[in-house]
């Protein structure tokens, strides 16, 4: 038996080395520099990420996904940016390899994560919620941990999958065999990336409620999304019973069943645009 | 209810939500028949999806209505908290009005 504060240890030090995760896309390093410098104008940021043809193709395919829902067809980097913001736009680039590999390593995860960010979206939205479009974001990004654990940690994967076959509940199996939970893995690895903390803070606690401090709507709101997804059965995780949901975070929202079916209603019809979207993403992958 | 790309959808089927261009602009309310001039406009505005009633296209990862209910009890079998319950069943309440044919 290991010593979980041991490999808690050994797991946080894999994950600040990056060792075994994809590597940024060259283009990151300059982008967040030209972020953080105060004259750099939209345009000039624009004309970098447009230089790049695959990343170019990449983002805006994601900003014309579903679960952001625009009506407008997104057709340039300016309108992206327009439309998502400069810091969105950082994270979608930041995170292209990583959706692909969720899309290839495991599809019933990629269609879970574009399910919780659809839905994030129309919850926003509804309940008034600053900033949709990177709680959106959020959404896509909630189970990253996950996808960290099957291609950085597979040994270590293969057990908590055999705890989860005995009957063990995914987040304690998680927990026994790496000393912490994907969430966790998660949110500490976007920290190490720079990602707003209102993000990270919302990652970090959509299993458990009680770590969110500054931002409870957030993180009540990602809490939500997650379990309604999985309620509605669209996606797959190691959770074949609905997670669950914490009354707590209902009452922050203020979110009654009414406006929950309003909420479902909404989310339906983008679902299918997401499977269709997945499908099409299947074909491309099969191909290449 | 279905939302399906523009190329599947035929004369006859009925529109479940607005039919919306790439603009943005509404351009066919619920309810409507649709024709086939109109599908015609609708691909030459853009339009990209569109939601009809029924389940007119049978989908190869779509399930039915009773695999759907089994799959929804099954997810829910350890569930005790009364407002998780609640949710479950407006789940139920939009899985017989997506399957539910006008």
């Amino acid at each position: 038996m290991v010593d979980p504060s041991e490999k808690r240890k050994e797991v946080k030090k894999k994950l600040r080395k990056l060792e075994g995760l994809p590597t940024l896309p060259p283009i990151v390093q300059k982008l967040n520099q030209m972020i953080e410098d105060e004259r750099t104008s939209l345009n000039q940021i624009a004309e970098l990420i447009e230089k790049d043809q695959v990343i170019t193709t990449k983002v805006l395919r994601l900003a014309n996904s579903a679960f952001y829902g625009f009506p407008r067809k997104v057709s340039t980097v300016q309108q992206a940016m327009m439309l998502l913001g400069v810091n969105v736009l950082r994270i979608l680039i930041m995170t292209s390899s990583i959706f692909e590999i969720i899309h290839r390593e495991d599809v019933g995860l990629w269609e879970h994560s574009v399910g919780v960010a659809a839905c994030a979206k129309i919850l926003a939205e509804h309940l008034d919620v600053k900033d949709p479009q990177e709680i959106t974001t959020a959404g896509l990004l909630h189970d990253l941990g996950k996808v960290v654990e099957k291609v950085a940690f597979k040994e270590d994967y293969e057990e908590i999958l055999r705890l989860v076959a005995e009957g063990v509940e995914p987040l304690e199996a998680e927990k026994r065999v790496l000393g912490l939970n994907h969430a966790e893995i998660g949110a500490f690895l976007m920290s190490q990336w720079n990602i707003p903390e209102r993000l990270i803070e919302a990652v970090l606690a959509h299993h458990n409620f009680d770590l969110t401090k500054k931002y409870k709507k957030e993180s009540a709101l990602l809490h939500l999304a997650d379990f309604l997804v999985h309620a509605r059965g669209y996606g797959e995780t190691l959770h074949k019973r609905v997670p669950p949901l914490n009354e707590s975070a209902i009452k922050i929202l203020k979110i009654s069943i009414p406006e929950i079916k309003e909420v479902l209603f909404r989310l339906e019809p983008r679902l299918y645009e997401l499977k269709f979207f997945t499908e099409e993403l299947k074909r491309e992958f099969t191909a290449q | 209810m279905q939302r399906l790309p523009i190329s599947y959808i035929k004369p006859g089927m009925r529109t479940y939500e607005e039919v919306v261009d790439s603009q943005g602009r509404v351009l066919c309310g619920k309810g409507v028949e649709l024709t086939e001039e109109m599908l015609k406009r609708f691909q030459e505005l853009g339009v990209s999806y569109i939601t009809v009633e029924g389940t007119p296209v049978k989908l190869p990862w779509e399930k039915t209505l009773e695999e759907e209910l089994e799959l929804l009890e099954e997810r829910f079998r350890d569930t005790k908290n009364d407002f998780a319950l609640q949710v479950k069943e407006v789940i139920k309440e939009l899985l017989m009005e997506k399957f539910s044919k006008k």
